[in-house]
This record gives C-alpha cells, structure tokens and sequence, in this order.
C-alpha cells in the first residue's frame, strides 16, 4: 500500500540497472505481502465456512431413522444384525409383509444376541436366555422383555425408528 | 360361666365397631356368636377364629369342623366336642387330612390346583421318614401353617418365595432342634451367604432360586449324584450343555462326587469367579498335573481378554474427553465383552481350544478397538505439529506488519 | 474502526476527492461512494467506538479526514500497562465473533444443549476450535478484566475525576464473570450442571437478592426455564451490558484521559496509523496464544448432565474459590456471609467516595496497602478453597 508513490514505473523492466529492478522487487515483496496477509481472511473464511455447511450433506451417525435396506433383499424368517452406533438391532422378516426390529442386547448383562431360525427365536450366547420374536423373555435369565422398534416399509425400503 | 362378661365385652366391642361409619372391615370385625366359617368355635378359641378367618380356607367355605369335626352349632362342650370330634390331629395324621381333600381331582379342579402333592410328599424325605415313624419331620402344617393358610401369591405366606428360606430353615437351620440332633452344617446361615439368596433378598427377584427350586417342594429330597447337573442345569442351561460335553460330568460320577456342587458350593453357592480356575483345579488333580496346567491356561487367557477390554473401555472414556466420535467402538467392545461372558459356561467343558475360541475373539475385538482409538488419538497428535506451522506464519505476519507500521511511520 | 486503517491506508492525492472527478483508472470506489454517501459522518459516528475525538467536519471529503486523523497523536494504548484495556476490547470482539458461529448450532433446551454442543465439538469441521477458542478467550478475558481493575487501583485512578471509569471498570468486571457463569451452563454436563446448582444455592439463599434473582432467572430448580434464561443472558443481555461500557470507558477517557499525572514519555505517544498497526499486531499474536491453549490444554469435555447424580469434587471456577471458602467455612450461616460478600463486592464501587481527593503520594501508598492486603486475603482463601474438603 505505502509504496503507491511510484506508479509511474513501467513493471517488468530488467533493462534499467540501477533504479528498476529494486522498485520491481519492491512491488512484487509488498505484493506477496500483501497476499500473505490475504490468506488469514482466505484461511479464515475457509474454516468458517467448512463449519457452517449445513450438515444434512454428511453422514450424520446420530440419526434416530435407519435405513436397514429393501424389502425383498431380507428372506421371509431371517433376521439382520444390524450395527448401529451403541443399539445393534435385529431385523426379522416374518412373512411377505410384517418385518418386526428388536434390540439385539440381552436385558440381563447386555450380551448380543444370536438368532436361531429353527426355533424362531433369540438366544443369548452368554446364559441361555431367549426371547420370542414379540421380544418377550421365553426361558432363561433375562429380567425384561426386549424393546421392540418400529418398522415402516416405504417404495419397497427398509426403516427402523430407535 | 367364666367367659360370659368376656363375651358381653366382645358384643359391645363388635356392635360398636359395626356401629361406626367409617369402619372399613365389617367381615372381620367378630360378628355375634357364630360366623360363617369358623360357627360357634370361636367363642371359645378366639385366637384360633381370628388365625383362621385370615386364611384362605375361609373364603372358600372350609369350617372349622371340615378338619376337627365335632359341631359348631352348639356353645356346650359337650355337643360341640361330641359325635365324630377328632381334636387336634396327631402329626402323622395331618398329610392324610389334608390329602382327603387336596387329592380329590373334584373338590381342586376349581381350583386349578395339583392334586399329586400327597404322592409326592410319601416320596420325600420327609414323607419317608413319617411312615417310618419319625414325628419331628415337616408335615404340611409345618410348612404351610394350620389355621393361618395363605396361597403361595400373598407376601405373608410362609410359602412366598421369600419367605421359603426362613419357613425351611426352621428347621434346617442353626437354631433347629433337629439340625443339632443330625449335626448338619447350617444350611440355612449357608444358603444366606449365597449369589441367589442375594438376587433373591437384595435385588427382589422373586424368580430366585430357593431352597425348593433345587430340592423340589412336596417332594422334597436333596438331589443325587448325577441328578445335580440336571438341576442346576434346569436354569444354568449354557453352563449344563457345556459341563455335559466335557470330560467331568462322567468321570465325578463315577468317583461319587456331586457334579456342580462339588466346586461351586452346596447351598453358599458364590457368584462368578474366573480366577478360581487357576486355584481350584488343585484340589482334586495333582498340583503338577496337566489339568492344573488347562486351569491356569484358561485363567490367563480369560485375564488377558478382559485386561484388554478393560484397556479399550478405558481408551474409550479417554476419546470421549476430547471428544471423538465412539458409539461404533462402543458397540463392538459390547460384542468383545459378549464372548468374554460366553467363556465363563465355556470354561465348563474343560476344553482348550472351546474357550480359547472366545477369549481370542474377545481379545482381538478388544485391541482391535484400541488401535483405532489410539490411531483416532494419534491424528490429534498432528495439530501440535500445525500448531508449530501455524506459529511460524503468526511471526512472519507480525514481521509483515511491523514493516507495513514502520513504513507509515516513515511517511508520517 | 476496522474500517479506518484500509481507508486510511489507501493511496491518492486530495485531487481524486471532491466529488467531481469520475472514476480513476483503478475505479476510485471511496470516490464514487462519496457521491451518493456522506462518508465523513459516518466516520465521525465511526469514531465514538476508538479512541479518536476530534471534532470532524461533515462538509470535509473523508480521505483529507482519515488522513488527518489517522496522523494525529494518540497515546500508545498498545503498550504497557494500558493494554490491558485494549485486550478486554479485543477478547471480547473474539467472544462475539465465535459466539455467534457456536449460536448457530447450540440448541437452548436441556435434551438438545449437551447434544447440540457435542456435535459442534466432535462433529462439525473446526467446531472444537471455535468452542476452544472461545472457552480460552473468555478465560484470559476474566484475567485481562481483573488484572485492569488491579492496575486501575494500583495507580489511583478510582479517583476523581475518574470515578465513571473507575465504575465501568468493575461493571465490566462483574459483567465477564456472570457471563462465564451463565456460559458454563449452557453446555450442560455434569460438572458445569452441577457447579450452577451449587452456586445458585448459595445465591438463592441470600435474603432479598436470592428471591429476587429466582424471579429473574425463571426459579430456583436449574430446570429447561433457568437455561434459556441463562442463555438469552450469556448472548444478549450481558453482552450488551460489556459493550455499553466499553462506550463508556472510551467517553470517560476522551475526556479526562487515562494519567495526567503521569506524563508522556518518550515513545507513550503515537500516531493513530501507528496504533492500528501496533493492534493488529497484537491480536495476531493473541489469536496465536489462544490456538496454543486451545491446542496444547484443550478443556476436556465432559459427561452429559444427570440431574439424579452428583459427581465427587465439584467445585466453582477458579475465581469464585474464595467466596467459595468463605461460605463453607466461614462462622455464621452462609446467607450472612454470602450478604457480606455481595456488600464488600458493592462496596468496591464506591472507592472513589471515600478514596482522598488529594492526589498526595502517602494517601494513595496507603490504600496499595489495603489493596495488597486484600489481595494477599484473596489468594490465601482461594488457595483454601481449592484444596479444601467439603462439608
């Protein structure tokens, strides 16, 4: 900026031995300078800016509604582990229109499930607990009755609401 | 007569307790004389009216005279005690009385009651010692009370879930007449100390195992080498299904060593100790045995699959101070701790690679955790390194602006 | 005033003002403003918030004024001790700045703050920055406010006719703690939950003020009514309340000046350009100490709140542990000795009453006296309550 007092130079002259090339340089340093302090506003405004994206554009892993997938990919009387966040649930397919989601953790000591497609039921690996497919305790340890989600198929896909 | 003022006395009490319009129990507050369950008895039983009109007995039409006959109509001795009395029934009479209804399918099918208790009871322990003539083993009444009968549902039944350990160790306890004459261990103090008396009395479960659930209720008899897997089992399931595909169940009954029992515990059954597989293989094989050798094996490797997850867990807490995004790493340490858990039953079947199996799984999920923790942390490493970046740039900006300021200065 | 140093700064004779001249080659944009705005009276208003007061002629082309002011002779507020204020200044335009781009993610509601903060922190690109940036900012900024007030006592300037500067000092004093106070709320985990339940405790115990501000804040359970209250404080009120004195400290000073009795020295006077230049330079190297801080000791984020279990060892910020052992441990019930405090806390504004007029060096080595004691009395019963038990 304060170098504005030699406007009248012509730029890019390397002819001129003693007077040019130093105010060139001059003007290219308070260039860069000035660049240089342009980039706080550049970086600045880049941050700000990642930041304030509105955040529906990413992965939100917090998210209540899940997609499990479609309909047709889960055969009639087989169930999907599904892993979401801390909640892995199961999601059973029982016949060509009822598919029912239940929480994969046991209620006695929080172990995962297993799903055992003979009897049509969950059991637990660790004691023996099982529960119906309403999620009600059959026989073991569990205390409680598993919690259920709901489950709505929309255009032929999968969603379960934790 | 004696008992004509006392009797005068409960008149006027009664009247003036019906008497009053607040009063909240008109059916148990003594009606004049004679009431519909107990008659004319209760004159000159009270305390006895009183027991059995609380009973659920009474509700049902049960009089006093369907167990001790005589006639209730009648305020004389001598009708009252008179044709078919029976008194105070002897001991060994009382399954028999009880039995002359509870074992009529007509009389119980209303009910929904079992009719089988006295066949069972003649198969217990105590049945058996009766017809052998001992009159100090339980009979019904013992256990269920004579006048004050309750169904198994009410809170102050002495057959209420938790009740049955106190209304057993009447007897089978420290202060029992009979506990001292056999020289028995205190089962009852025992059975106190115990992992299900604790689910049982301190966290309320009422689906707790008592004394009965192991050694059946009219049939009451202590289970026998190669019966007690079956009956720990009946809840133990996983433990069970293991224990029968190893080695032990075979050879302890072969050796007449009660299955589960003989390291678990009789009635003080402890809860779960892992490291009780280093110690207590000892103590039936040699110390320098090769089983003593799997024991330990299994301890170690259980030790090492729960330090890690332990670490994990740890690391976990860690990345949530900063915080980093854990709930993925929360679900698998979950999966980790489940074939950690599954081990325990594992460790039943006395073989290596059953519980190694789960341990490796559990261990490996566990550091598998952690690495990416460590390696989510490790990125946070790289600011510090930006930071030095990021300081050269602030002093060349000030290097920057002081030039820019001594310029103007110069101007001015 | 961020304004004036591009303006001032730009290049150009008084030949390209007037309003006349068309465009110049490089498009004079100040130029072709100038005709369709009065800028000069918008630089005049401009310079109630610096420290510029000289009387501006409106019918005057804005370059000739810039320059002119921008020449003038100011003290050199960049250095020594008067930067403190500058720092306040500066720190609090920063709270502004990422308070305002955490706004736009904090929910007020006590299902939603801890969440909504989390995902700032954790989930947003540069969120943790801006919450570490603006956690570290309002830490120096209690420092920077309470080290000016001690810098204020040590040199007398409680004293007429400074006591409107004296006042605004410890307004904003008062002003940056509530704020930190009400700001540690918001983010609503377990230990900041828990320090306002302690905290208002004490204060709703107080008789008169205790009722009084449990009006004010919605009611005396820290519930979802008390927490939007504290924020509609935290981001409104208050700092509305800091700007309104900073105005103030700059009209107080325009026109009594910070210390006649100390007079210039060599190198206290600049140039206003030279200032500009002296500030930005400062607040680079701020924004670069507060990244280290924020990098190096970031706060730790803590668990969500539950109001149904009370974490072990919480205590109130640092700058309220003495009050903090007072109150536990001191005789009497706590209300009184909470009174007490509240009094003497008022009773700092009132100095320059009974501070003496005369300007004579004994009187005024007496009150540094009082002052030091009281200081040394504050840092021992910090120094108590920090490690001290509680009952």
């Amino acid at each position: 900026m304060p170098q504005g007092v030699e406007p009248q130079q012509p730029p890019q002259d390397p002819t001129g031995a003693a007077g040019v090339p130093p105010t060139s340089r001059r003007r290219f340093l308070a260039w860069l300078s000035r660049a240089f302090l342009g980039l706080w506003g550049l970086g600045a405004a880049g941050a700000i800016g990642a930041y304030l994206r509105p955040p529906e554009h990413g992965p939100r892993i917090a998210e209540r509604i899940v997609r499990v997938g479609l309909l047709e990919d889960l055969r009639i009387g087989e169930a999907r582990l599904v892993r979401h966040g801390v909640t892995p649930f199961y999601v059973v397919r029982l016949d060509a229109g009822r598919v029912v989601a239940l929480s994969a953790v046991c209620t006695h000591v929080r172990c995962i499930l297993g799903f055992d497609r003979e009897r049509r039921a969950l059991t637990c690996p660790c004691h023996d607990g099982r529960f119906d497919l309403a999620g009600q305790v059959l026989s073991g340890p569990p205390p409680r009755a598993l919690p259920s989600y709901t489950v709505s198929v929309r255009a032929g896909e999968v969603f379960v609401q934790l | 007569m004696r008992r004509a003022p006392f009797v005068l006395l409960l008149l006027s009490a009664a009247t003036a307790a019906l008497a009053q319009p607040g009063s909240q129990r008109p059916a148990t507050s003594p009606p004049p004389t004679a009431s519909a369950a107990a008659g004319r008895c209760g004159v000159c039983h009270p305390s006895e009216r009183v027991q059995f009109e609380r009973s659920t007995h009474a509700q049902e039409e049960v009089r006093c005279v369907s167990c001790h006959g005589g006639d209730d109509r009648s305020l004389a001795q001598a009708v009252a005690h008179g044709a078919g009395f029976l008194g105070r029934p002897r001991r060994d009479d009382v399954p028999r009385l009880c039995s002359s209804c509870h074992s009529d399918e007509g009389k119980m099918r209303a009910y929904n009651l079992p009719v089988d208790q006295y066949a069972l009871y003649q198969t217990s322990g105590h049945g058996r010692r009766l017809a052998k003539g001992d009159m100090q083993v339980a009979v019904c009444s013992d256990c269920h009370g004579a006048h004050d009968i309750l169904p198994r549902s009410d809170p102050a039944s002495r057959v209420f879930p938790l009740n049955i350990p106190r209304t057993c160790g009447r007897c089978h306890g420290g202060n029992a007449s009979a506990a001292g004459r056999r020289g028995k261990p205190d089962d009852h103090r025992e059975y106190l100390s115990s992992v299900h008396a604790h689910e049982l009395f301190d966290r309320g479960n009422p689906r707790a195992p008592t004394c009965v659930s192991c050694h059946g209720v009219h049939g009451a008899a202590p289970p026998t080498v190669g019966d007690v897997d079956k009956v720990c089992g009946h809840c133990h399931t996983a433990e069970r299904r293991y224990f029968t595909a190893g080695p032990h169940r075979e050879g302890m009954i072969a050796a007449g060593l009660p299955e589960c029992v003989s390291c678990h515990g009789h009635h003080d059954t402890s809860a779960t100790q892992p490291q009780r597989l280093a110690s207590l293989c000892a103590t039936c094989h040699g110390g320098k045995s090769k089983q003593v050798t799997l024991g330990a094996k299994m301890w170690t490797e259980y030790q090492a699959a729960a330090t890690q997850i332990e670490q994990a867990a740890a690391l976990i807490e860690r990345a949530d101070a900063v915080p980093i995004q854990t709930d993925d790493y929360r679900a698998r340490l979950e999966e980790a701790r489940t074939y950690l858990r599954e081990a325990l039953p594992a460790a039943h079947a006395v073989h290596e690679e059953t519980v190694t199996g789960l341990t490796t799984r559990a261990r490996s999920v566990g550091a598998e955790v952690a690495s990416e923790i460590y390696g989510n942390l490790g990125h946070l490493q790289s600011r510090k390194l930006v930071l030095v970046v990021f300081w050269f740039y602030v002093l060349l900006t000030v290097v920057v602006l002081r030039r820019f300021q001594s310029r103007a200065a110069r101007k001015d | 005033m961020s304004d004036a140093p591009r303006v001032g700064g730009t290049p150009g004779g008084g030949d390209a003002s007037g309003g006349g001249a068309g465009p110049g080659p490089r498009g004079d944009w100040v130029a072709w403003l100038e005709r369709r705005l009065n800028l000069t009276e918008t630089f005049s208003f401009l310079t109630h918030f610096g420290l510029v007061w000289t009387p501006v002629d409106t019918s005057r082309p804005v370059r000739e004024v810039v320059r002119e002011v921008a020449s003038q002779p100011v003290p050199a507020y960049a250095r020594w001790p008067r930067v403190l204020g500058l720092l306040a200044a500066i720190l609090f335009g920063l709270e502004v700045v990422t308070g305002v781009l955490l706004a736009y993610y904090y929910r007020p509601t006590p299902e939603a703050a801890f969440e909504s903060t989390r995902t700032i922190v954790r989930d947003l690109p540069f969120g943790w920055f801006i919450h570490q940036l603006h956690g570290w900012g309002a830490w120096l900024l209690v420092i920077v406010v309470a080290a000016r007030l001690l810098r204020l006592f040590w040199d007398g300037l409680y004293r007429a006719p400074r006591e409107v500067l004296w006042w605004s000092a410890v307004a904003m004093a008062w002003l940056v703690l509530q704020s930190d106070f009400t700001g540690r709320l918001l983010t609503w985990d377990s230990r900041s939950y828990w320090a306002a339940v302690r905290g208002m405790e004490v204060v709703f115990a107080l008789p008169v003020v205790g009722p009084l501000l449990a009006f004010l804040l919605g009611g005396r359970v820290i519930n979802d009514d008390v927490l939007i209250r504290f924020y509609a404080l935290h981001m409104l009120v208050l700092p509305a309340g800091f700007a309104f004195f900073l105005y103030l400290t700059f009209a107080t000073l325009r026109r009594v000046g910070l210390s006649p009795e100390a007079p210039m020295h060599r190198g206290a006077a600049t140039t206003l350009r030279d200032h500009l230049y002296s500030m930005l330079i400062l607040s680079v190297l701020l924004f670069g100490v507060l990244t280290t801080l924020a990098v190096l000791a970031p706060f730790r984020f803590q668990a969500a709140a539950d109001p149904y279990s009370t974490p072990t060892g919480v205590r109130p910020p640092w700058y309220m542990l003495a009050p903090y052992a007072v109150i536990e441990n001191g005789p009497g019930p706590s209300w009184l000795l909470g009174l007490l405090l509240l009094a003497v806390a008022f009773a700092v504004l009132l100095l320059p009453l009974w501070a003496p007029r005369a300007a004579g060096g004994r009187a005024l080595g007496r009150m540094r006296l009082w002052g030091l004691c009281a200081l040394a009395a504050w840092t021992a019963l910090s120094v108590l309550g920090a490690f001290m038990e509680r009952r």
